[in-house]
């Protein structure tokens, strides 16, 4: 008797007792089905990771910043002595210097105002080189281009600050939900296409030296304005991308503007101790240089190189393998949670199989009589078992998927805020898919193995005697 | 063809030993039509247990053509049965699920037939027992001697030299059981089919049989051979 034929003879069994096949199959159902929607959870936060990591080039980029004084330290200017204390143009330049640097600039950020029309919004101006242009977030614009120059006069802005700014963009991936807050306010639905070349007002502010001098007091206790507003005029050219995961590290801004003409903007810009001190801006003194390398091979020897120089050096990329193992950990009790319930369907598989041996020990019997070898009958009862966990595994994944479906738009809809762009927090890889049926498979078969082997066992004299 | 020698088969239970087998000898020739008759407890359907390769004996040899079935491994005793020795039984041990021809078509199965030679040939066994139209039945939905017959075909789907028939008209009447008796006989005499028949019916073993074994008490009695 071939294989299918006793594939054949085993799905025949499991239809004869069908109440009973189907409540079997069901517990490997709910099994399956509780183990790949924890995993796939697990998948899809890890995927939303790593894939935000090289969406923004995480792997590739790194942070200098100069030697973190330990304020714990008795003696500080002992430790500021060890290692550099500024960045500068200096540094930056002996930066670009390090081979298999493909780019080294100044972060430069700073609060504004744009204005557009009648509606302004607060957010952070980034300024960057045109050279990053050709880099992820910047090279995958979603509408329009990068800045024309280092100079030019010109804004690649965030879809979010043009929400803020009365503007939905037009667009698939963009949500256009409406709190009762958003409802109150007027916006316009516009294609890209229409917002690019539209002329928007940068607005910063400096700190006015002059009237502070004149009248410190009052400029101590607020009375006196002792900052001043200054506007100036850029043309929208491009719209960035739509962020595709949780969060969009590579941006930080809602606006970015060319790196030279950022500096021609007076502005507030101390975000750290050494920008407070002064220099900061113009006086080509910086709080943090952004590097980046080609490949990501080359990111290691690069760090080691800027750190001898004496430069503290944050790289996300090593935090990635940390991630990972946090990861594998939660992989490892969720997939032990979905286990369990897999465990109990195995026992509900060896309850079924051990009930059918009972009920059909005469046709076995009668089957050994008319020539079924002990392998024969072994084999149709690993039939049955396999069957029952390969029906199961495969409705299993079904329910893990509907599962995630569900919650993922209740997710979306109810728990994230309306705003918010819809997140993929489930995720079914291909290994997943197929591991799951063949983890369903392995555990029923092993379920199977002993009622199997018992019912080949079967004398078959005692067996045509059974009633 | 069937060489049996000091055959004995003991059945313990605890300290409790009973032997329902003890120390035979005899020889089938083929083509002979066998009848072994005794009362309730001699052995008979051990033997023929035996002869049929679902059980083993204690000590002592069976040979079957030339090969002691006693010493086959059970994949061989599987083989034996599959190919060698057909069997049928008082209760006729039909699977209720399948129909008549499902269960000549999952003997033909274990042959190795192949699907569509197991459909052909599966209804060819019914036609030669005249149940033709009765191939989609359930066994519930039979008579006795149509399961009988349907019991017949199965044993013989493989082609065996050999049919062992356990009492094969214990659950029939009379008229019917001769219809048995008759296709057992057309077998044995047209086919060439070796027959060994366990009987309670002295008389019916008497006229179709060519060889008498009498057991008692798991010993042979007496070994007459008769002409017929």
């Amino acid at each position: 008797m071939n294989y299918p034929d006793k594939l054949i003879i085993g799905l025949a069994n499991l239809w004869r007792m069908k109440l009973r096949s189907g409540l079997t199959i069901l517990g490997v159902v709910i099994g399956i089905g509780a183990l790949t929607s924890m995993i796939a959870f697990t998948s899809g936060i890890q995927k939303n990771i790593t894939d935000t990591f090289e969406e923004n080039d995480v792997f590739t980029s790194m942070y200098v910043t100069p030697v973190k004084a330990d304020p714990s330290s008795i003696d500080l200017a002992e430790t500021m002595k060890e290692g550099i204390s500024s960045l500068d143009d200096d540094i930056l330049d002996s930066i670009r210097t390090i081979e298999k640097v493909a780019i080294a600039h100044p972060e430069i950020t700073f609060p504004a105002r744009l204005k557009l029309k009648n509606k302004d919004d607060k957010t952070r101006i980034q300024a960057l080189p045109k050279a990053m242009e050709q880099y992820k977030p910047y090279s995958d614009l979603l509408a329009g281009r990068f800045f024309s120059s280092d100079t030019a006069k010109e804004l690649v802005i965030n879809w979010r600050t043009l929400r803020s700014l009365g503007i939905i963009v037009k667009h698939k991936d963009i949500p256009r939900d409406f709190t009762e807050n958003d409802s109150l306010e007027e916006y316009r639905i516009l294609p890209p296409d229409s917002i690019l070349g539209q002329t928007i007002e940068l607005v910063s502010a400096k700190l006015d030296i002059g009237n502070v001098m004149k009248n410190p007091l009052k400029a101590a206790t607020g009375t006196e304005n002792v900052f001043t507003e200054e506007s100036m005029p850029f043309t929208i050219v491009g719209i960035l991308n739509v962020e595709r995961n949780i969060s969009a590290a590579g941006i930080k801004g809602g606006a970015i503007i060319p790196s030279e003409t950022a500096k021609a903007i007076p502005r507030l810009d101390f975000t750290s101790v050494w920008d407070l001190l002064g220099n900061s801006g113009g006086g080509g003194q910086y709080s943090s240089i952004y590097v980046r390398v080609d490949d990501m091979q080359d990111l290691e020897t690069v760090k080691k190189s800027l750190e001898d120089r004496g430069l503290n050096v944050f790289a996300l990329a090593d935090q990635l393998d940390q991630i990972r193992n946090a990861f594998l950990i939660m992989d490892a009790i969720l997939g032990a949670i979905g286990a369990v319930a897999l465990l109990i369907a195995a026992l509900g598989i060896v309850n079924t199989m051990v009930m059918s041996i009972l009920e059909r020990t005469r046709e076995i019997g009668i089957m050994k009589s008319i020539g079924a070898s002990d392998h024969d009958i072994r084999t149709i009862f690993f039939a049955e078992a396999g069957s029952i966990g390969l029906v199961g595994g495969l409705f299993g994944i079904l329910l893990g998927w509907a599962f995630a479906f569900a919650a993922q738009i209740v997710i979306n809809q109810h728990i994230l805020p309306n705003d918010e762009l819809p997140v993929d927090l489930f995720y079914f890889p291909w290994w997943l898919v197929l591991g799951a049926l063949a983890f369903g498979l392995l555990v029923s078969l092993t379920a199977g193995l002993y009622p199997a082997i018992r019912a080949s066992r079967i004398d078959p004299v005692k067996a045509l005697r059974h009633d | 063809m069937i060489v049996i020698e000091n055959l004995s088969r003991i059945y313990r239970k605890g300290s409790n030993e009973v032997a329902a087998l003890q120390d035979l000898n005899f020889r089938v020739q083929q083509g002979s039509f066998v009848s072994v008759i005794g009362r309730s407890g001699s052995g008979k359907s051990t033997l023929l247990n035996l002869i049929g390769g679902l059980d083993r004996s204690d000590e002592g040899s069976l040979f079957f053509k030339e090969k002691d079935v006693m010493q086959m491994s059970r994949r061989e005793l599987a083989l034996h049965r599959r190919f060698s020795v057909g069997m049928i039984f008082q209760s006729f041990n039909l699977i209720h699920s399948r129909t008549a021809r499902e269960n000549i078509e999952l003997a033909l199965a274990f042959g190795g037939k192949s699907r569509r030679e197991r459909k052909k040939q599966a209804m060819q066994l019914l036609e030669a027992v005249g149940l033709e139209d009765r191939a989609d039945h359930q066994p519930t939905e039979l008579s006795g001697g149509e399961s009988q017959r349907v019991a017949i075909a199965r044993a013989m789907a493989n082609k065996p030299s050999v049919l062992l028939a356990d009492e094969p008209t214990g659950n029939l009447d009379s008229a019917t059981s001769g219809e048995i008796i008759e296709l057992l006989q057309n077998l044995n005499k047209q086919e060439g089919v070796t027959i060994l028949m366990v009987t309670h019916e002295e008389d019916t073993a008497h006229a179709v049989s060519d060889h008498l074994l009498r057991l008692s008490d798991g010993k042979m009695l007496e070994e007459r051979r008769i002409s017929q």
